[in-house]
């Protein structure tokens, strides 16, 4: 708005003629009419300033001296909000050319925020997203491809990542997004309730998971005390998958196919395994424990939980930092699957360049940058604070990750998952996102019994290939 | 004369304009945007593709979507009679002349400040079935107090008795209708030997049916458009067994989840359908049980 004013100006665009000298009223006429226009370009500038205009925009500017101001737009919550102002803040200290500025959105409004942003023209020049829509996305030209930056010093990032947390960031063989951390899950148990229930080791077969779980239950009508495992609640076909050979299940014409998927199938059944136990008592417990600390709360973090399904993140942070009387009392081993070695799934922390950003160079650099591609160093430091697995086995070699490694054993299991050859990422496909709610959809329908594992196989894979992007 | 009448107007008019402004931005245009995008099929980026009327005959079609308006009906049934009924009665308790009344109004009221998210985190615990107020409560008692929110059968109960938390905002409006009816009808129905009950049915009640309809059409659309406390309780959001999918929530997965904004768009206007419907209704209705006193019927 104010270049096209300018502009007219410099165009030497000629003035409208004014009001021609008058009488009284003609006089008061005017005052009203400047009154009016004032009010008039006051109420406009509102409208403006509140749709984000671009003359109101902050993001995509450039300071005189030629540094990029860049948005990072960023949906965490709880503890790991102190990290990033410390990322930040290290990043702009050492990159002179270019300034960051974080911003942060609860991850229930972020996917529309981002679009209403990407509409208006304004959007950040970064943005941290979990991966499932990013298919969706690059396949509606929501996210730019980072195909033209990886030349000169950018040439090997692709062969420098973890091939779970490269393929993590593909839609159709091109990258679109590059992860800052990874997940890697595995089996959390808690020494002193196993030790109550008379277990001497942690489970090395599903079978024997089952059995030692069941022990440890404490259940009086609806006074749930404590759980065993519970594979059912907030988790079920996604996580699992990797250990059932039911992450990618397509079939011959590309569609989702679960119900076909002999993993699936498996999983499903082991899933089905824990429908004995109250769905509804372990959700109430878990809701009211994640209802606190920012989420970072649940009923294993609590001691109130004999083995649960987590990331690093759970034993690295929210355990030391919401109750700390659990450090100690927890063990870590791979989750005992039926794939013949340890495995995870490739899902994480990616960053994109939204369509439309003012300085996709810039922000390609801090993605970069923040990968800890080119700084290896620093992100082998922030990293374990954020208990968060890096996209690289360049980190993990690093000698501070070393020393982290070394002090917190446990967490080898989950940094050897990364590179195992039984990890695997699930494809990213334009419905990706629709299959994420069917799937949890169907995972809680089996926990209540409403729908036989086969059933929910069937409605995964009918919700999955149904969504037509309407 | 008719100068200065257009003058005035226009001054007028000039005046209201960063409210016609902000109408026409944020209400009327997005309101035929919706319309449109209604008849397409768009994410939100990129151009919308023109499908006709397939979101309309896909929603009539849609199992999740009359799931969401059974919910959301059995929710606006059960809710509006109830915080009516309970709102009028809490301030007629109120409006009586007791020691330490401005303490007990204001206590009254604080609960409907307490923001949505923080007063649902609340009463999550209060809920809990295992260490929960509610259930320790009954536990004394000896009943078995059931899963609440995490129940199939009792959720929809559950939003039900957390939508009372509410209740201050109409309680304070009935409050403020009831200082307004004369002391005199009062006196000249004691004398006339109409008992308490009596006065209430006869008196009270007609004289503040106009802030009665009021509240009611307000709660309705507020009930219509039920969504924060389940959105933020519930996880999956909808579950448990699709007991809590409301008409908003099914709305908001299709348009910010899935990002079916075209099919997001229809439920909205189907929506706006819905609350005119209702509205008019309950309007057309107020002519047999509203009481004004300039009324000339």
């Amino acid at each position: 708005m104010i270049e096209k004013i300018h502009s007219r100006q410099r165009d030497g665009t000629a003035p409208r003629p004014g009001p021609r000298p008058g009488g009284r009223s003609q006089r008061r006429g005017r005052k009203a009419a400047a009154t009016s226009a004032a009010l008039l370009a006051s109420s406009a500038a509102l409208v403006l300033a509140a749709c984000g205009g671009p003359a109101a925009s902050s993001s995509g500017s450039s300071s005189s001296s030629g540094v990029a101001d860049i948005t990072w737009q960023t949906m965490w919550s709880g503890n790991t909000l102190t990290l990033l102002s410390q990322m930040v803040n290290a990043f702009n200290s050492t990159h002179p050319d270019i300034h960051v500025t974080e911003s942060n959105i609860p991850s229930a409004t972020g996917d529309a925020k981002l679009l209403s942003e990407i509409a208006a023209g304004d959007p950040p020049d970064v943005f941290t997203e979990w991966n499932p829509v990013l298919g969706e996305y690059a396949a509606d030209g929501t996210i730019q491809s980072m195909a033209p930056y990886l030349t000169g010093k950018y040439a090997g990032l692709e062969k420098w990542e973890y091939p779970i947390a490269l393929q993590g960031g593909q839609y159709k063989g091109a990258l679109y997004a590059i992860p800052m951390s990874m997940n890697s899950w595995a089996l959390y148990y808690n020494k002193s309730i196993m030790k109550a229930a008379g277990i001497s080791s942690p489970p090395a077969t599903l079978a024997q998971l089952y059995a030692d779980q069941a022990k440890e239950w404490k259940i009086s009508g609806n006074k749930l005390d404590q759980i065993g495992f519970y594979p059912i609640y907030n988790q079920g076909f996604e996580y699992f998958g990797s250990f059932f050979g039911a992450v990618n299940c397509f079939g011959s014409s590309g569609q989702y196919d679960f119900a076909g998927c002999k993993g699936a199938q498996s999983e499903a059944s082991f899933l089905a395994q824990y429908d004995k136990y109250p769905y509804a008592d372990v959700a109430a417990l878990q809701t009211a424990y994640g209802a606190v600390a920012g989420g970072d709360d649940d009923a294993f973090v609590a001691g109130k939980e004999g083995f649960n399904m987590d990331g690093p993140w759970e034993g690295a942070q929210n355990i030391p930092v919401t109750n700390p009387s659990m450090v100690g009392n927890f063990g870590v081993e791979a989750f005992p699957g039926i794939e013949p070695g340890p495995s995870t799934f490739g899902q994480g922390n990616y960053n994109i360049i939204p369509k439309g950003a003012a300085h996709p160079s810039a922000a390609f650099t801090f993605i970069a940058w923040l990968a800890g591609y080119d700084n290896t160093s620093f992100t082998s430091q922030i990293d374990p604070k954020g208990g968060w697995m890096p996209p690289s086995q360049a980190i993990v070699s690093a000698p501070a990750y070393q020393a982290w490694l070394k002090a917190n054993p446990w967490l080898n299991v989950f940094v050897n998952q990364m590179s195992s050859p039984y990890s695997v990422t699930p494809t990213l496909t334009k419905t990706e996102s629709e299959f994420e709610t069917a799937e949890a959809t169907a995972t809680e329908d089996i926990g209540e019994k409403t729908k036989t594992p086969q059933q929910a196989l069937a409605y995964i894979d009918s919700q999955s290939n149904s969504g037509a992007g309407g | 004369m008719r100068l200065h009448h257009w003058r005035q107007t226009r001054l007028g008019l000039l005046f209201v304009s960063p409210w016609i402004i902000g109408f026409l931005a944020f209400f009327l245009y997005p309101f035929f945007a919706t319309f449109y995008y209604s008849f397409t099929r768009f994410t939100g980026i990129g151009n919308p593709v023109f499908t006709g009327l397939a979101n309309y005959s896909e929603l009539i079609h849609d199992a999740t979507f009359r799931t969401a308006l059974f919910n959301t009906f059995y929710y606006t049934i059960i809710e509006v009679p109830l915080s009516t009924v309970a709102a009028l009665g809490l301030a007629l308790l109120l409006n009586m002349k007791v020691r330490g009344q401005a303490i007990y109004r204001t206590l009254f009221y604080i609960p409907s400040i307490v923001p949505v998210v923080a007063s649902s985190l609340i009463f999550v615990w209060i809920f809990q079935p295992s260490f929960g107020l509610v259930n320790s409560l009954l536990s004394d008692l000896h009943v078995e107090g059931p899963t609440w929110f995490f129940s199939i059968t009792w959720s929809k109960p559950t939003f039900i008795l957390l939508g009372l938390w509410g209740l201050g905002q109409p309680m304070v409006i009935y409050l403020a209708a009831l200082q307004g009816v004369p002391k005199e009808m009062y006196e000249v129905a004691a004398l006339e030997g109409a008992g308490p009950l009596q006065r209430l049915r006869k008196v009270t009640v007609p004289m503040i049916s106009p802030v009665i309809l009021f509240n009611v059409i307000l709660s309705l659309v507020l009930s219509i458009q039920y969504f924060t406390q389940a959105q933020v309780i519930e996880s999956p959001p909808g579950s448990p067994g699709s007991s809590t999918m409301f008409y908003v929530t099914y709305y908001y997965q299709q348009a910010f989840t899935d990002l079916h904004l075209g099919y997001a768009s229809a439920m909205a206007f189907m929506l706006f359908i819905l609350v005119l419907i209702v509205t008019v209704l309950l309007l057309r209705s107020s002519s047999r049980w509203v009481y004004y006193e300039n009324d000339q019927r």
